[in-house]
């Protein structure tokens, strides 16, 4: 681990607005990905686009998934921001495409037995890396708060809504949910907190929203995980291209690809 | 197969195959361990180590351009001393050449940690880097004039027995006058290029895309001028010239060999496919044997303009 390997395509289609999924057939990555994992994909077969680009792993089937016919397929929900991913739209069914993954920290999981209220906040794309913590969360106290600009920015509610978990929303235009941000709604709920209880937050999205939670979120029985997103270069830890700023005591710039990408929200240094 | 010789020489140095990996594109080795056997290739060259640790530049370090990359990283590594404590051992398994990449911000420290390196077993040659075109203070001043580049390179071959290898800044006026210089110090060897020097602006921010502003270019998009210096400069000196720059695949290293490097480095390629130094090494083979050759060491300069 990780493995450099090749998916085969089996669906890539929109979602909605400037949202599409793509399903591969991946054995090697998909019996090993963790939540909040990633994936680098070649997006060309020449010098452009040049680098790889980094992807959440949505879903994901094992080799022992129940499902027999889905077992190796993994899936990415990807947004068409630039060169890359708008050359991803033309992926066809059949094609290989080539994969490095798994790759990061992923989440770390509170052990069972487990009292903690668990809340995941996710912002607009960051709801992506979330699933499949909610899939290994099962069965725990879940509260689920997503967020975005506006109606066409909330992806995969429904995904979600399968789990036993309570489902929140907002909008920042108020199309959806409430009117605001989805730190507005964890302030809302905050208030309900109660002193001798226990809070896990596993959160992902923007560096804005991360920005805003990082200063809501110091209690003594909170602790809250961020996955982080960064421009990245190799994605394996090879370059240093990925950087963020921590509080490290020796190495402040640590690798989004590798020391994370989830790290302590308190650990970050936000400028 | 039959019996190709892929053995090269820099100076008392001889490597298995032409492939080294360059500095700064392979971390420490051990991030490519899940890709490939990393001792199949002629050498490899972990991230340029200082004296002291640095922190390296603020983010974003990274800007894809066409066929090219600009990063300013700026030289983040662990000092000498964590270095040896912590990476060191890793190669205590490592069944190839392992060159030392350093740099300093005075020529004292540049000899110092030539004679700390020089101490220590297990180090086949040292890469002075004098080129780095991110860090305002770094070697820049050596790297770009000829009479400091050789007073450098002369007083660093004092300190050390190693096989001494001088990597080369592209931003310069004339790169043979610096090659010329630092054959005249006492190099054993040249490697070039390091990056060039360059920029982005983000329109919709109206701010540079990277975080110092100026970052070094690398990848395809180099190869051209970089192939072009690797011959200028293998005309010029006797001593063994490294290349590289852009070099992506085996036809890529075969013409950087044919136009005189006696060795090769992968750099940016690392990136994107990191198996491309073991594809490289079994391309130059395949090459050789489809052209009935039976040693790489016909083919170094065999290109003669």
């Amino acid at each position: 681990m990780p493995f450099q390997t090749e998916g085969i395509v089996l669906k890539n289609g929109r979602i909605k607005s400037l949202y599409f999924i793509l399903w591969v057939h991946c054995p090697p990555i998909a019996n090993q990905v963790k939540p909040g994992q990633f994936v680098m994909l070649k997006v060309s077969d020449d010098c452009t686009p040049l680098l790889r680009r980094p992807f959440s792993v949505y879903k994901s089937y094992p080799a022992d998934h129940p499902d027999k016919r889905k077992r190796g397929d993994l899936s990415i929900v990807y947004k068409t921001v630039g060169k890359g991913t708008l050359k991803m739209t033309t992926l066809k069914r059949g094609q290989k495409v080539a994969l490095i993954g798994p790759l990061g920290n992923g989440f770390t999981l509170p052990p069972l037995p487990s009292s903690e209220n668990n809340i995941l906040i996710g912002g607009g794309m960051g709801i992506v890396s979330l699933f499949s913590l909610t899939e290994k969360l099962e069965g725990r106290n879940l509260t689920f708060l997503i967020g975005g600009k506006t109606r066409s920015d909330i992806l995969c509610v429904d995904d979600f809504k399968k789990f036993k978990l309570k489902v929140f929303t907002a909008t920042e235009d108020g199309s959806v949910g409430m009117r605001g941000t989805v730190v507005d709604l964890f302030f809302s709920q905050r208030i309900k907190f109660k002193k001798d209880e226990k809070y896990s937050i596993y959160a992902c999205g923007p560096v804005a929203m991360l920005k805003a939670l990082s200063k809501a979120v110091s209690f003594k029985n909170l602790t809250c995980q961020a996955s982080l997103e960064a421009r990245m270069g190799c994605g394996f830890g090879a370059c240093w291209g990925c950087v963020v700023k921590t509080n490290h005591p020796t190495t402040p710039y640590q690798r989004v690809c590798k020391d994370g990408p989830v790290f302590p929200l308190k650990d970050i240094v936000w400028e | 197969m039959k019996d190709i010789d892929l053995t090269v020489r820099i100076g008392r140095l001889k490597l298995k195959n032409p492939v080294i990996v360059s500095s700064g594109t392979f971390g420490f080795g051990e991030e490519f361990e899940d890709f490939f056997d990393v001792s199949r290739l002629g050498a490899i060259i972990p991230k340029g180590i200082s004296l002291k640790p640095m922190m390296g530049n603020p983010p974003p370090r990274i800007f894809e351009t066409e066929a090219g990359v600009i990063n300013s990283i700026g030289l983040q590594n662990p000092g000498f001393e964590e270095f040896v404590k912590e990476k060191l051992p890793y190669y205590k398994n490592l069944k190839t050449h392992l060159i030392i990449n350093f740099f300093g911000n005075t020529q004292k420290e540049y000899i110092d940690l030539a004679r700390r390196f020089d101490g220590i077993p297990g180090i086949s040659g040292l890469e002075m880097n004098i080129s780095c075109p991110n860090i305002k203070r770094c070697g820049i001043v050596f790297g770009t004039d000829p009479r400091m580049a050789y007073r450098l390179v002369h007083a660093v071959r004092k300190a050390t027995k190693l096989t001494f290898i001088v990597k080369l800044s592209p931003n310069v006026t004339d790169i043979v006058r610096m090659a010329k210089s630092a054959e005249e110090g006492g190099a054993d060897a040249v490697s070039l290029v390091n990056t060039f020097r360059a920029m982005a602006i983000n329109i919709q921010t109206r701010k540079p895309e990277l975080g110092n502003v100026i970052g070094g270019l690398s990848g395809p998009a180099i190869k051209p001028i970089a192939l072009r210096m690797v011959w200028e400069v293998g005309q010029a000196v006797r001593i063994p010239v490294v290349g590289m720059g852009g070099i992506m695949n085996a036809g890529d290293a075969i013409e950087f060999i044919l136009a005189g490097a006696s060795a090769i480095q992968i750099g940016t390629a690392n990136l994107v496919n990191p198996r491309t130094g073991i594809e490289v090494v079994r391309g130059i083979k395949k090459y050789l044997i489809q052209n009935k050759i039976g040693s790489i060491q016909k083919l170094i300069g065999a290109f003669r303009g």
